[in-house]
């Protein structure tokens, strides 16, 4: 496959299983993103964690303005007022529209998994064709554990009753992927 | 709680029951052509074949090294903080969990889904030591609600409306809930979030235990598997044995075709990959209380069984049941004891036993279908068979058709006396087109659904001397199959053949030792009667004297080349000998249009608009699907496809007789299907198929005429 293909099976697939796919120019675009969609849907608590100092301060900047509140640590007692987890994503995988999470931090699990909202970060040049183009590293990440890693492919969903499909059942109602462009190695 | 029907007249009353529900029907019914449409649509141009070759390799490669895989898991779970356990038995798995609840204060537990505790029936013995358990799949708790089993694998509770749902919220909750979709879904949100949150433990399955790294793979869709394996400060995976494999592409390359199989999706919502006790806060010391219990229950014999290892290949995506015809009429829970569909006919047996595998296991058509969906290769028919044998040596005394089964097929004489001397007796009964006037009394109403055939007067094998010509110089020697449908019900059919073989330079010969393939015997299970009738075949027709063995019927034709190998697998002389059988058998339609490579020239320009139904046993038994519709082009007739023309007819061969209610209801669809089509003549390569399909056409009085591909060939020859 080709490499410059890739964002675009990326989106394809991703799109396919009702996520929003954005481009961002940088992550201050991404915060200010992640902001808007919370501050739309009347949210009052982003959960950010696992950001850089500089990340977290570009988002708390943004959502100071809107009143909403940046939580970065011990969601679990918190778990009530989440409404927008946003994250980084290691890696994504075209061919699914899947995206990689290290969720090892528990918080970074329950960001992902309690909000309403999920919106995550995806450096394009962290896109590979297929899983197996990963497991390498998967590999190495699990060989130093204790590792918890989650393919996510679009919200939380069931088909369970009538096999109607409906999405938010536990997890997630939305999954919103932001690609920042960046350089491909 | 879960009851199976325990012997073969309960079992009817049960399915007379799911027959006339309804809203199952429709349910069932939509699934299944839904399935059907999203697997055209999402396989193309994925290699499925290549796929489910490499995940059967790779988990037979596993299942000998499975005590070893064990070792290596437990190793490195171990040093990263995980405790492990072997359950030989369901209880131990269940009195270990228990122990491991009381051992750390637990009240509370939260699970996500696993076929392996359904397996135990954990939750009941949690319930009973005093702990509080709730299931928070959404189907799972609703089915946990109304204290029922799983109707499907992965779709619990498929079998259910949305109005018994919003009944059964609103007990749940005192609250009146309306039966709309999303509505319930967010009632289900907030009711388990609460109990996610205040629960002291989760039980999880998993899908892949990773040996070299001790890592477990779960998949879900709904991310209940993430909430139970990081909220609680305890978690528990109970994993059956087998699902451990050796490395982390094994589990990649299932993860390719599970999810498409299952439910149509390129890959589920979630996939989590755990390794070691993770980060949990409130637990002692911030780290997870992490226990793997690996369940044995007989899967470490099994998988050393030369026959039946292969169902250890199962990776639970449900896909046999989604594309059964009889799970598409009546559902799971008349398909399964826990275990559902194709692969639950057979795991019954082995982990649930004898009396409930015993009434279930004989309803199968034998039509293939779920062996071609499998996308891990399981040859479910021939084990659903085998399962049958080792259901009936168990019984202390075998069915009374069985035993006359027994009785009359081991002697071909016996047997083709008593044919004769039935021709003669049902003679004033039958009608000018061959059919019986009235079914004899000893058939009971239900089977009214279709006319059937009498014996022909005179049989093929009789015919035999005036149709035999000397050919000079024969391009082919063929020895001609007959099969007791050709030879004793349709000689016609043999005449036909007769007739289009002329000028074409094949000498057939029609060796008068051969005797019924024996597939009948092994529909019942009676699988030392079919060995023995395979080796009176084979002593009648050596391979040595013939370049084909050649048949008109596509039933005998995949039990000669698919079973009579393994019914003789390792027998000193007759192994290598059916096996050159077996490679010289080819079907009618591959003849023709391979090897004789008839021309348009041969025929005359009919007018004819045709229908075609694909028979099971040369469809997916043979894997014969061009040549027939090549050689209706061929011979100018004027070819209409018909919806799922590769469904099952119905007709199973016994399984008609035996579950007839079953047998009308697939074989009115496939009518149904042919009419819709305009066609005049609905043509088939199989004489059980034209047994089944002329018989239920004649019984609606349609217009539409059913024969033998070679009958309507025949027809259109100069």
């Amino acid at each position: 496959m080709d490499v410059p293909n890739l964002p675009q099976l990326f989106r394809e697939k991703a799109e396919a299983v009702q996520v929003v796919v954005r481009d961002a120019a940088d992550l201050a675009e991404a915060c200010r993103y992640a902001m808007e969609i919370a501050r739309r849907q009347g949210g009052t608590a982003i959960a950010a964690p696992g950001w850089d100092p500089e990340v977290l301060s570009l988002l708390q900047d943004q959502c100071g303005q809107a009143r909403i509140e940046v939580l970065t640590a011990n969601l679990r007692g918190q778990a009530d007022r989440l409404h927008t987890g946003f994250t980084r994503a290691d890696w994504g995988i075209a061919d699914t529209g899947t995206i990689v999470l290290d969720s090892s931090s528990e918080d970074l699990r329950l960001a992902t998994m309690l909000s309403e909202i999920h919106i995550a970060v995806l450096p394009q040049s962290r896109l590979w064709a297929t899983s197996f183009d990963l497991e390498e590293e998967l590999n190495r990440l699990a060989q130093s554990p204790p590792r918890y890693l989650s393919f996510i492919t679009g919200a939380s969903r069931t088909a369970d009753i009538e096999r109607v499909l409906t999405l938010g059942v536990h997890g997630p109602l939305e999954l919103h992927l932001l690609l920042l462009k960046d350089c491909r190695p | 709680m879960i009851n199976t029907a325990q012997d073969l007249k309960e079992y009817k009353k049960r399915l007379k029951r799911a027959l006339n529900n309804q809203f199952l029907r429709a349910a069932m019914g939509a699934f299944a052509a839904a399935y059907k449409e999203a697997q055209g649509r999402l396989l193309a141009g994925v290699d499925v074949a290549g796929l489910s070759r490499e995940i059967a390799a790779g988990k037979d490669a596993a299942l000998p090294r499975l005590p070893e895989l064990y070792e290596a898991f437990k190793a490195k779970a171990e040093a990263a903080g995980v405790k492990v356990h072997l359950a030989a038995t369901a209880q131990e798995a269940n009195e270990i969990i228990a122990a491991i609840a009381r051992d750390n204060g637990v009240k509370k537990i939260v699970k996500s889904k696993s076929m392996t505790a359904e397996e135990t029936f954990l939750n009941d013995h949690l319930e009973k030591a005093g702990f509080e358990v709730v299931e928070t799949d959404l189907g799972e708790w609703i089915i946990q609600l109304r204290h029922e089993g799983p109707s499907h694998m992965v779709m619990p509770a498929i079998h259910l409306s949305r109005q018994e749902v919003a009944d059964l919220f609103t007990q749940v909750t005192g609250e009146k809930q309306e039966p709309d979709i999303g509505k319930l879904v967010k009632v289900a949100r907030r009711e388990l979030r609460k109990h996610f949150l205040s629960a002291q433990m989760g039980i999880s399955g998993a899908n892949f235990a990773i040996a070299e790294t001790g890592t477990l793979g779960i998949i879900s869709n709904e991310g209940n598997a993430r909430l139970t394996t990081t909220l609680p400060q305890v978690h528990v995976a109970l994993v059956g044995v087998d699902k451990l494999v050796p490395d982390l592409a094994t589990a990649l390359r299932v993860l390719k075709l599970l999810p498409l199989r299952a439910t149509g999706q390129v890959i589920t919502s979630y996939v989590s990959w755990i390794t070691g006790a993770n980060e949990c806060r409130p637990a002692a010391g911030g780290k997870k209380e992490m226990h793997v219990v690996f369940l044995d229950n007989g899967r470490l014999a099994l998988a050393q069984d030369q026959v039946f290892s292969q169902a250890l290949r199962c990776v639970r995506c449900g896909a046999c049941a989604n594309v059964c015809p009889i799970y598409g009429l009546v559902g799971g829970h008349n398909l399964g004891h826990v275990y559902i569909g194709a692969i639950g006919l057979i795991l019954t047996y082995f982990y649930h036993g004898r009396k409930n595998a015993r009434a279930i296991v004989q309803n199968c058509l034998n039509c293939q279908a779920c062996k071609a969906v499998c996308p891990a290769g399981i040859d479910l028919p021939h084990l659903i068979k085998e399962t049958y044998c080792q259901v009936l040596q168990g019984e202390e005394k075998r069915p009374l058709k069985n035993r006359l089964l027994r009785q009359v097929l081991k002697d071909r004489r016996i047997f083709h006396f008593l044919l004769r001397r039935a021709s003669l007796v049902q003679k004033p009964l039958a009608t000018g087109e061959g059919f019986w006037r009235h079914l004899p009394f000893f058939f009971g109403k239900e089977h009214e659904f279709r006319r059937l055939p009498v014996i022909a007067r005179v049989p093929f094998r009789d015919l035999w001397p005036r149709l035999y010509q000397k050919v000079e110089k024969p391009r082919y020697r063929v020895a001609l199959f007959g099969g007791c449908l050709v030879d004793f019900v349709y000689p016609e059919q043999g005449v036909a053949l007769m007739q289009l073989l002329k000028d074409q330079k094949v000498q057939v010969e029609y060796p008068l030792g051969q005797t019924c393939c024996g597939l009948p015997a092994q529909m019942m299970g009676e699988k030392e009667v079919a060995r023995e009738v395979a080796l009176q075949n084979l002593a009648a027709l050596d391979p040595a004297d013939y370049d084909f063995l050649l048949t008109l019927c596509a039933s005998c034709g995949s039990h000669i080349k698919e079973a009579y190998p393994k019914l003789v697998a390792g027998e000193p002389g007759a192994s290598a000998k059916m096996q050159q059988l077996a490679a010289k058998l080819i079907d009618f339609s591959s003849f023709f249009a391979k090897v004789l490579k008839v021309k348009p020239e041969m025929f005359k320009v009919a007018q004819k608009r045709v229908a075609y139904h694909s028979p099971c046993h040369l469809c997916r038994g043979l894997g014969v699907t061009q040549e027939p519709r090549e050689l209706l082009a061929t011979a100018g007739l004027d070819y209409v496809a018909a919806k799922d023309e590769d469904t099952c007819c119905g007709m199973g061969g016994s399984f008609s007789l035996e579950f007839p209610e079953l047998s009308a209801q697939v074989l009115a669809k496939k009518l149904d299907a042919v009419e819709e089509t305009g066609a005049d003549l609905l043509v088939t390569d199989c004489p059980g198929c034209v047994l089944q399909l002329r018989g239920g056409m004649a019984k609606r009085g349609s217009k539409v005429k059913v024969k033998h591909l070679a009958e309507a060939l025949a027809e259109a020859k100069k």
